[in-house]
C-alpha cells in the first residue's frame, strides 16, 4: 500500500507537468487549428531565462520568476508574429512545418549560448520533501499539483465568465463569424499565443528544479504532453488535464509493476490504443458530430 | 620543339607524378605531423577545447625534449562535429595528408567504430580514448586505446564493493543503452565470478524524468551497496536526488559519470561520500600530478579524463616513433606493444597484443564534493 501511494503521488506530480503543456497545446490549436511543435521550447525558454535572472545575475526568486514569464509573454508575441501570423492565410502544413522550424532554432540558439551541460535552478521552497507515514512528499511537486489545480480553476473561469475569455472561444470557434461581429481575431490569434507560452513556461520554470534546465528538456515533456492531449481529445480543455495526469500514473505504475526500461512505451502504447479504438480521445467530439 | 606522344606521355606522366613527389619531399620535411580528430563545434566542442589542450602540453613538452627523431612535432586538427559522420570526414581529411605519421582519434566509442574502417585502410597508428571493449577486439591492428576498458570499470567497482567495503548485497541501475547494458554486464559477470548474485538489476531508458519505481525497487530488494552505470548526469542528478530522499543509503560505487564536474554540480549533497571510478585521479601518480599542474597553469580549470587521455596519447605516439627510429608504420605499431611501464597521466601503460595500454582504474571518493583519491586497483590481464 506503501509503495502505490508513494508511486500515485509521483504519478500525479509528472502528470500535472504534461497537462500544463498539454494546456497550451491545447489553446494554440484550438485557436488555429495547428499544433505547435515548439511548445516545448517554451518551457526550455523560460527556465533558461530563470536561470539566467536568479542564477547568473542572482535576483531573488519571486522576482526572477516574474521577469521569466514577463519574457515569455514578450517571446509569446515574437513567436505569434514570426512563426505563425506570416502564413495565417496557408492551410496547416506550412504553419506546422514552421513551428518544427523555430523549435530547431531555439534550441540550437540556447545551445550555442549555454552548451550541453545541464544548469541547476534551486527549488522554490528549501524544505525538499516530507514525509506523511511512509510516503515522502516533494515539496516541488506538491507546488506543481497546487499550480496546476489552481491555473485549471482559473482557466474556466476565465474562459466562461469573462468577456475576453468569450471572445477568445468565438474566435476559436469560428473566426469569420467572430471577425463579423467585431471581435478582432488577429489580436485573439496574438493574445493565445501569449497565454500558451505563460502557461508552458510556468510548466519548464516549475519543473526546472526536478528535471534540471537542459536544452533537451522541452522536447522530452513535449512529446508526452502531445500524448496527453490526444488521449484526452484534442481541443478540450479537460481533456488535456485529464490525459496528463493520466498519462503520468500510467507510466509510473507501468514502470515500478512490468518494466522500468519500457516506461516511455505504456505512454505511447496509451496513445496508439486511443488512435486506434478512440480517434477522437476521452472528451473529444467526434469529427461527424463537429461538422 | 614538336611534341610528339612520347614527349607528351611523359611530360603528363612527371605532371601526374610531380605532387606525390614533392609530397614525399615534404615527408622528410622540417615537422613530424600528428593527426587529430576532435569536436570543435557540436554538443562536445567545450570538452574538445580540453582534448586539444592535453594534446598541446604533451606536445610542449615533447618538443622541448628534442622533439621526435630529432625534429619538432606539429599537431594537425580536424573538427568531427560532435557526430559520426563529422568524424569520418574529419579523419579520411586528415588521411590525405600523407606527412601525418598517426592520429589522435575519438574519446567517444561510437565514433571510434564509425572512423575503424578508414583507420585500418590508412593503416598508421591511431591512439583514441573510447572505452567500448569491442573496439579493440575488431582485428583491427592500428587502434591503440589511452583509456583503461569498460570491463575493468566493472570488475574494478565489483572488487572495491566486496574487498574493501565488504558488502555482498548488490543493487545494480544501469542506462540501456549500449554503455550501461555493456557496463551492467561486466559488472554482474565480475559479482558473479567471486560467487554473488546481485540482489536487483534495473535497467532505465536516457533522459528519464523520474526513477521512483527504480528507487523503491532498490529498497524493497534491501541492497546494502549500490553500483551504477549512468550514461547522462541530469539522470544520475535526478536519481541520486531521489534515492536519498527517498530513504536509500546504502553505500554506492558508480561509473566515471558519477565523478564529473556536471554530476557534483547537477547532485550536489545527494552524490556525497559515494564512490566512483575514474581512469584519471590527480592524486593517483607523480605523472597525474605533474599533468594537473600544468593543465592548470594553461586552462584555469581543473583537469579531467578529456584532456588526460590526449595528453598520454601525444607522449606514447612520440615515445613509439622515437623508439623505432623511423616513421614507418609497422615498425611504429611493434614499437608500441614492446612499450612496458610507461608512466601516464592515467596510468602504467602496457599495451597488450589487442592494443589495450591501460589494465585498471582508479577508485575515488566524493567527499562533500571534493573528489578525493581511494585506491587504484590493476589487473594483469
Amino acid at each position: 500500500m506503501d509503495l502505490v501511494l508513494q508511486l500515485l503521488f509521483t504519478g500525479i506530480g509528472i502528470g500535472s507537468v504534461y497537462a500544463l503543456v498539454a494546456l497550451g497545446f491545447v489553446l494554440i490549436f484550438r485557436a488555429t487549428n495547428v499544433v505547435n511543435f515548439a511548445q516545448g521550447e517554451f518551457s526550455m525558454v523560460a527556465a533558461f531565462l530563470m536561470v539566467i535572472f536568479a542564477v547568473d545575475l542572482g535576483w531573488p526568486y519571486w522576482l526572477s520568476a516574474l521577469l521569466s514569464l514577463g519574457g515569455m509573454a514578450v517571446y509569446g508575441v515574437i513567436f505569434n508574429l514570426g512563426v505563425y501570423y506570416p502564413l495565417r492565410h496557408r492551410t496547416y502544413l506550412p504553419v506546422i512545418i514552421s513551428t518544427i522550424g523555430a523549435s530547431i532554432l531555439v534550441t540550437n540558439t540556447m545551445l550555442a549560448l549555454y552548451g550541453p551541460q545541464p544548469q541547476v535552478l534551486a527549488p522554490v521552497f528549501e524544505t525538499p520533501g516530507f514525509n506523511i507515514g511512509p510516503v515522502y512528499l516533494d515539496s516541488q511537486y506538491l507546488l506543481i499539483i497546487a499550480v496546476t489545480i489552481v491555473l485549471v480553476a482559473f482557466q474556466y473561469w476565465f474562459f466562461e465568465h469573462t468577456l475576453l475569455g468569450k471572445k477568445l472561444q468565438a474566435t476559436s470557434q469560428d473566426k469569420e463569424m467572430a471577425s463579423l461581429l467585431g471581435i478582432p481575431v488577429a489580436a485573439m490569434i496574438m493574445i493565445t499565443f501569449v497565454y500558451s507560452a505563460l502557461i508552458g513556461g510556468l510548466a519548464g520554470i516549475l519543473v526546472a528544479p526536478i528535471l534540471f534546465v537542459s536544452i533537451q528538456m522541452g522536447g522530452t515533456i513535449a512529446l508526452k504532453a502531445f500524448a496527453a492531449t490526444i488521449i484526452g481529445g484534442f481541443g478540450d480543455v479537460a481533456g488535456a488535464i485529464i490525459g496528463g495526469l493520466a498519462l503520468g500514473v500510467i507510466e509510473t505504475f507501468g514502470a515500478a509493476y512490468v518494466s522500468v526500461p519500457y516506461k516511455d512505451g505504456f505512454a505511447f502504447l496509451v496513445l496508439v490504443l486511443f488512435l486506434v479504438f478512440r480517434p477522437q480521445g476521452l472528451f473529444g467530439e467526434r469529427v461527424a458530430e463537429k461538422a | 620543339m614538336q611534341v610528339t606522344r612520347r614527349v607528351f606521355t611523359s611530360g603528363l606522366a612527371a605532371g601526374l607524378a610531380a605532387p606525390a613527389l614533392l609530397r614525399g619531399a615534404q615527408a622528410q620535411g622540417a615537422t613530424i605531423k600528428f593527426g587529430q580528430v576532435v569536436p570543435i563545434t557540436g554538443p562536445a566542442a567545450e570538452a574538445g577545447k580540453y582534448a586539444m589542450a592535453g594534446a598541446k602540453i604533451a606536445l610542449e613538452k615533447v618538443n622541448k625534449a628534442g622533439g621526435v627523431l630529432g625534429k619538432q612535432v606539429e599537431i594537425v586538427t580536424e573538427d568531427d562535429q560532435t557526430t559520426n559522420p563529422g568524424a569520418v570526414l574529419a579523419f579520411s581529411k586528415l588521411a590525405t595528408n600523407a606527412d601525418i605519421v598517426g592520429f589522435i582519434g575519438s574519446i567517444r566509442s561510437t565514433q571510434v567504430h564509425a572512423m575503424a574502417p578508414d583507420i585500418l585502410k590508412t593503416a598508421k597508428p591511431c591512439m583514441f580514448g573510447g572505452t567500448d571493449p569491442t573496439l579493440t577486439k575488431l582485428g583491427n591492428p592500428w587502434l591503440f586505446r589511452c583509456r583503461p576498458n569498460d570491463s575493468y570499470s566493472g570488475r574494478v567497482i565489483a572488487a572495491y564493493g566486496l574487498e574493501e567495503l565488504k558488502l555482498k548485497k548488490w543493487g545494480i541501475v544501469h542506462s540501456t543503452d549500449a554503455f550501461g547494458t555493456n557496463g551492467m554486464k561486466a559488472l554482474a559477470g565480475a559479482l558473479e565470478a567471486a560467487g554473488v548474485k546481485p540482489v536487483v538489476i534495473q535497467g532505465y531508458a536516457n533522459q528519464s524524468q523520474d526513477f521512483t519505481p527504480v528507487v523503491l525497487a532498490l529498497k524493497q530488494a534491501g541492497i546494502d551497496v549500490l553500483g551504477s552505470y549512468f550514461t547522462f548526469e541530469n539522470d544520475l542528478g535526478i536519481f541520486a536526488r531521489q534515492l536519498r530522499q527517498l530513504g536509500v543509503n546504502a553505500p554506492w560505487v558508480g561509473s566515471p559519470s558519477i565523478v564529473n564536474v556536471t554530476a557534483l554540480k547537477l547532485a550536489g549533497p545527494a552524490l556525497y561520500n559515494t564512490f566512483g571510478v575514474a581512469d584519471y585521479a590527480e592524486d593517483s601518480s607523480p605523472e597525474a600530478k605533474a599533468f594537473a599542474d600544468a593543465y592548470r597553469g594553461m586552462m584555469k580549470v581543473d583537469p579531467d579524463n578529456q584532456s588526460s587521455w590526449t595528453y598520454d596519447a601525444v607522449n606514447l605516439l612520440a615515445a613509439a616513433i622515437n623508439k623505432a627510429g623511423k616513421t614507418d608504420p609497422q615498425a611504429v605499431r611493434e614499437a608500441m606493444l614492446s612499450i612496458k611501464g610507461f608512466k601516464g597521466a592515467e596510468g602504467e601503460y602496457n599495451f597488450d597484443q589487442n592494443g589495450d595500454g591501460l589494465h585498471g582504474y582508479n577508485v575515488v571518493q566524493n567527499k562533500s564534493g571534493k573528489i578525493v583519491f581511494s585506491k587504484h586497483i590493476e589487473f594483469k590481464d
